[in-house]
């Protein structure tokens, strides 16, 4: 070959080279094709490019030509000071060696021998503004004089090769970050991502905005950022206010309900932020939002069930409480405890809540109060009951609380709660109710007693004896029943006197007259006083003034004071306008025994009774209690 | 010493009871045994008096346990105690058992019967008779 012909030739190679580099942005397809033409050019067949990596440890063959398989795309060289493609790097100019049999001076690595290589040129290639790429390498099996010729065309051919190489890389990395942001943003699927321009119609809507809001990127894009809004929203402008903040500050918070395109709604919590290219114009808007429709929902039920457990422990009268279960501090104290403990709650809820709260407990269940809360601590149920010192007013208080533990995930005692309640007012009650059935045995115990006892001396009379025993019991029948009625241990002394008066006469005044003023008589006065009147009445029936249509009675009491100031009721039985046989004036009958004997025996009461001539005075004198 | 008549012939027994129509009916039915009844007295006060006019010729007693007015009986069964007078309940109230210093003394509950009552009396006496040897 001529060196015209070899000339056009070169020429040629490096037209086809520039050629290939417009038609192809894939670095390893132009680097192949270089390694290709320049083995061509040389009349070699083999060539490679070797990339300096690793900060300059090693030298990478990148690409190459005529060589087997596992050396390109594999083989990395040390870079040291024993190699020539070291060497021509650091010297930053081509090495050519005619045959590597005749230097000594360089190793050559195992491959190469392999290959059969014996001569070979460096030439560095460096990439725009100086910078080392690597080294462009020319094999040959044969010993080999590089020529001017030679030199000049590698030399050429490597310059050209830097710039196109920077291109390469450029553009691989641009690629690399755009394939990077679309990946971030198409499988950001929790996030909302679009874009829209300066007017902010959408430009690019990704995955997680049709996931979001139910459009398809065809469908949004073109269409004003608006169609997310909510009416409400756009009724007062909300999303020209949200790209106006964004225009002055830079970015606009956006967190507020949106619509889909089927018309739900979505809770968006997100960011409107303004592009701008590099000189400041407004190229348009980036929108991100989160989805926190859930989220909010179990925010809004927590609250909820929040606001519920706080009402039901504000409205309630009992105290609710809670402690952490490790240090017993309380957690909660609801509002009840000030009424109950007569002290403000946030007298107890701060500090050491729990040596406040003891200060508090009558120091003699003090130590039993604590020991119970240990025990709950221990995960047991206990109602327990103790004295507090009511602070408001210094009063004793009986408290009856319920702890129990509140356990954990894992059945540990996380929390311990508890109920508690005054119990004083009921303990009083059922204390009061104790001695109310006492009483009400020993009442009826003796009531069967007296009973018995006027059976007895009734029957024993013989005659008419059934109907005065009858009419003896009913007469105690409608004390006690009295004393039922009135629902105390009290009677009212006229309603005793016309409850028997009326149990034996129609009579209406002035036939008969009762006056006197409200004294109450307690339950032992009330059974004999009634079994008392009870004769009177049945005498009158009898024998006085109630037997004719001429008698006349008056029965009135007063109350008064004797030298000790005791109180006494004093009733007056009167009877007139009676002829009193004179049989009846000697009879001294178990009537009249009990009207004398039975209240001054056990009332220590003092009793008068005589017949007149008209009628029976009977008067009564008894203390009262 | 008694018969079947009139077994408690000559005994001295104070009664102590509220409620006169049992009262009464109580000191017939002594009376009817041959008794010689102290009382009856309805309160404290006035039982107290009577122990101490009769000095030591009580032979028993026979007590009502509560006698109005929230009074008991016990500062009297004390002071029998004291003079070593045997002497029994005779009580509506069933709570008698919640004072254990009276509990195992022997209790009628009322309404009484007048043979429980008289044959309560006369065990009285025979025990306090076993007795007596033993703590003299």
């Amino acid at each position: 070959m001529s060196d015209l012909e070899q000339i056009l030739k070169r020429q040629r190679v490096l037209a086809d080279f520039g050629e290939f580099t417009l038609s192809s942005d894939d670095i390893d397809a132009v680097l192949t094709e270089a390694c290709r033409l320049v083995g061509e050019a040389l009349g070699t067949g083999r060539a490679k490019i070797l990339e300096i990596q690793n900060d300059g440890q090693c030298l990478f063959v990148r690409a190459g030509i005529g060589w087997a398989a596992g050396v390109v795309g594999h083989l990395r060289l040390p870079m040291n000071e024993y190699s020539s493609e070291t060497f021509a790097i650091s010297e930053s100019k081509p090495l050519f060696i005619r045959d590597i049999r005749e230097e000594p001076r360089f190793g050559v690595p195992p491959f190469m021998k392999e290959a059969g290589v014996i001569a070979l040129a460096n030439v560095p290639i460096r990439l725009p503004g100086g910078k080392a790429y690597g080294l462009l390498q020319v094999d040959a099996t044969e010993p080999r004089d590089f020529g001017p010729q030679d030199t000049e065309f590698l030399r050429t051919y490597a310059s050209i090769l830097g710039p196109v190489i920077d291109r390469l890389q450029t553009v691989r990395t641009l690629r690399f970050t755009e394939e990077r942001f679309r990946l971030v943003v198409e499988n950001a699927r929790d996030y909302a991502i679009f874009t829209t321009d300066a007017q902010d119609r959408i430009t690019d809507w990704y995955a997680g905005a049709e996931d979001v809001y139910g459009w398809s990127a065809e469908e949004a894009t073109g269409q004003p950022a608006a169609i997310i809004f909510t009416p409400e929203d756009l009724m007062v402008g909300q999303d020209a206010t949200e790209i106006g903040t964004a225009l002055r500050d830079g970015s606009a918070p956006n967190v507020r309900w949106h619509l889909r395109k089927d018309g739900t709604r979505v809770f968006i919590e997100g960011v409107t932020t303004t592009l701008r290219s590099g000189d400041g114009t407004l190229r348009g808007f980036l929108k991100i939002g989160q989805d926190v429709t859930e989220r909010r929902e179990a925010d809004e039920a927590l609250r909820e069930s929040e606001a519920r457990f706080r009402q039901f422990g504000e409205a309630s009268s009992d105290l609710l409480w809670i402690r952490n279960a490790g240090t017993l501090q309380f957690e909660y104290v609801s509002p009840a405890f000030e009424a109950i403990y007569g002290r403000s709650r946030e007298s107890v809820v701060t500090g050491d809540t729990l040596a406040r709260w003891a200060d508090l407990i009558h120091p003699e269940d003090r130590e039993g109060t604590l020991a119970a809360l240990r025990q709950v601590q221990g995960g047991m149920r206990v109602t327990h009951e103790f004295r507090i010192v009511r602070a408001s007013d210094g009063e004793m208080r009986w408290i009856e609380t319920s702890d129990f533990p509140l356990l954990d995930d894992e059945g540990r005692v996380h929390r311990i709660a508890g109920i508690a309640k005054d119990m004083t007012d009921q303990k009083a009650g059922a204390a009061r109710l104790t001695v109310l059935v006492d009483e009400l045995q020993h009442r009826s115990r003796n009531l069967l007693g007296v009973v018995a006892a006027v059976a007895s001396r009734t029957l024993d009379a013989g005659g008419s004896a059934t109907e005065t025993f009858e009419t003896r019991l009913k007469a105690l029948s409608r004390a006690q029943g009295l004393l039922s009625r009135f629902g105390s241990d009290t009677v009212e002394v006229g309603a005793l006197v016309r409850a028997e008066l009326a149990a034996h006469t129609d009579a209406d005044p002035p036939k008969v007259v009762v006056s006197g003023p409200d004294v109450h008589l307690t339950a032992r006065q009330v059974q004999n006083f009634a079994l008392a009147l009870h004769e009177l009445t049945t005498n009158a029936v009898k024998y006085g003034a109630l037997k004719g249509v001429d008698g006349e009675l008056a029965v009135d009491w007063t109350v008064q004071r004797d030298p000790k100031a005791r109180r006494w009721l004093c009733l007056t039985w009167t009877e007139s306008g009676v002829a009193v046989p004179p049989e009846t004036v000697t009879r001294r009958g178990y009537g009249r025994e009990l009207i004398e004997n039975a209240l001054s025996y056990a009332l220590q009461a003092r009793t008068t009774y005589e017949l007149g001539r008209d009628g029976v005075r009977c008067r009564i004198e008894l203390p009262l209690a | 010493m008694s018969n079947a008549q009139e077994p408690l012939l000559g005994r001295r027994i104070l009664l102590v009871e509220d409620e006169y129509v049992i009262a009464m009916e109580m000191e017939r039915w002594l009376r009817g045994a041959g008794a010689e009844v102290i009382g009856p007295v309805s309160n404290v006060e006035h039982a107290l008096d009577r122990i101490a006019t009769e000095a030591n010729s009580l032979d028993a007693a026979i007590l009502d346990v509560n006698l109005g007015h929230g009074e008991r009986v016990y500062p009297i069964a004390d002071r029998l105690d004291a003079l070593g007078v045997p002497y029994l309940f005779a009580t509506g109230d069933v709570r008698i058992g919640a004072e254990p210093a009276y509990g195992n003394r022997i209790r009628l509950e009322k309404p009484i019967l007048s043979f429980e009552l008289l044959k309560a009396i006369e065990a009285l006496l025979t025990l306090e008779r076993v007795i007596d040897p033993l703590s003299s």
